[in-house]
């Protein structure tokens, strides 16, 4: 048997035990050994790879269950139960100027939103200002309509506010730690994306919930 | 329940495959934040297709299909983008990367893979060869199972684990003959500093 005969039986047996032709060609070429040696060292050290544990981040997630609510794939099953309820019931306490209001203030945070994207690219360009500081506007001006929504939710359901409010918490929740990633890493592209996704995330959430109020839903 | 947009069931399944597939896109691109990024994105797409599934193969192969073919997707979109710039040597015909040195003597590698030196060789890999070599000798699978994630034959999959290993050796055995040219060098700018 060749050596390039072996490699062809070696490569198909897996941990079976080689043919006896093959055994004998293993046991009479150096080449063969020292390929079989190497091979099995790098199969020791992969083993040694899946031996340390890797665990994913929470916030995959956070930011995953974020995105599948926004595309609507998946629902609360409380809140399924409630929504008719709440939504009516809470919008129908909910004055009309104060949806307005909300409305309004949506419309400055998208504004804002597009603002603070460009000033953010402006500080990629000069790296002098770190995001955060960029994205303070923002910030402040969604948690204006946060404060208004909630505000005007106060008269309703206690329920249906604790619904809405566990929602707002996972937003936040993630929406702090993306500001931490992106405080400790201003440079990093992902940390900034997830950072935008975050607030984008809030902004339809209350924006959502102004246009069911707006329709009458 | 997942099929029906149950939040909690589509936790629990985040939860009971998550690992294994992040596990699988770091080993891959060994990059934390690429690998964040490609999880997501295979959980994305088996949640906007959980509907599709009919049951045919287990759910964990269907996952890790998906997985693998997003993987796989980045990364050879990246080798095209990469070898555009790259074309200043020959290409292997067999690996697609540039066709090695020959004339060094082979060299033993018992003793000398660390996980670093591993991960470095395994990211030069083409990414064909990088998928089963992470799905067999990292993750554990076996090569009936390779077979179903990776659509082909399980001849193909263990001829695809021994190519792999074999581009594997090389590229280690570079790496310890680069070790020992820069200890060699070390060695003797301090002799002449001695001097």
């Amino acid at each position: 048997m060749q050596c390039q005969e072996f490699e062809q039986v070696f490569e198909q047996q897996e941990a079976a035990p080689l043919p006896a032709d093959a055994a004998a060609h293993l046991g009479a070429c150096g080449q063969c050994r020292a390929m079989v040696s190497d091979l099995e060292a790098i199969q020791a050290a992969a083993r040694g790879m899946a031996a340390a544990q890797v665990e994913p981040p929470e916030r995959l997630w956070v930011s995953l269950r974020a995105q599948l609510a926004s595309e609507g794939i998946i629902r609360e099953p409380a809140e399924a139960v409630h929504t008719a309820g709440w939504l009516s019931g809470w919008l129908a306490g909910v004055p009309r100027p104060a949806l307005a209001g909300a409305y309004l203030a949506f419309v400055l945070a998208a504004a804002g939103l597009i603002a603070v994207q460009s000033n953010l690219r402006r500080v990629e360009m000069s790296r002098s200002t770190p995001a955060p500081t960029a994205t303070a506007a923002l910030d402040s001006q969604l948690t204006t309509v946060e404060r208004r929504t909630i505000s005007a939710m106060r008269q309703n359901n206690p329920v249906v506010n604790d619904s809405l409010r566990k929602n707002l918490d996972i937003v936040d929740n993630f929406i702090a730690m993306c500001e931490k990633d992106v405080r400790e890493e201003p440079q990093n592209d992902v940390a900034r994306e997830y950072l935008y996704g975050a607030y984008q995330q809030k902004a339809e959430l209350l924006a959502m919930m102004v246009e069911r109020g707006a329709s009458g839903d | 329940m997942a099929q029906q947009g149950d939040a909690a069931a589509f936790e629990r399944i985040y939860r009971l495959h998550s690992r294994r597939v992040y596990a699988l896109c770091l080993r891959m691109v060994g990059n934390t934040a690429e690998a964040e990024d490609l999880s997501q994105e295979a959980f994305l797409q088996l949640f906007r297709k959980i509907h599709t599934f009919r049951g045919e193969s287990a759910f964990s192969t269907w996952l890790h299909r998906l997985a693998v073919n997003v993987v796989l997707m980045r990364l050879r979109k990246k080798t095209l983008a990469e070898t555009s710039l790259e074309e200043t040597t020959e290409p292997d015909e067999e690996t697609g990367g540039p066709r090695k040195e020959i004339g060094g003597p082979d060299l033993r590698l018992t003793g000398s893979i660390d996980r670093v030196n591993l991960q470095r060789a395994i990211e030069q890999l083409p990414p064909g060869y990088k998928a089963v070599f992470v799905l067999h000798d990292i993750q554990g699978y076996e090569h009936n199972e390779i077979a179903g994630i990776m659509s082909c034959s399980i001849g193909n999959s263990k001829s695809q684990l021994h190519k792999a290993r074999m581009r594997l050796r090389e590229l280690l055995q570079e790496a310890v003959r680069d070790k020992a040219r820069q200890d060699r060098q070390t060695a003797r700018s301090e002799t002449a500093g001695d001097d």
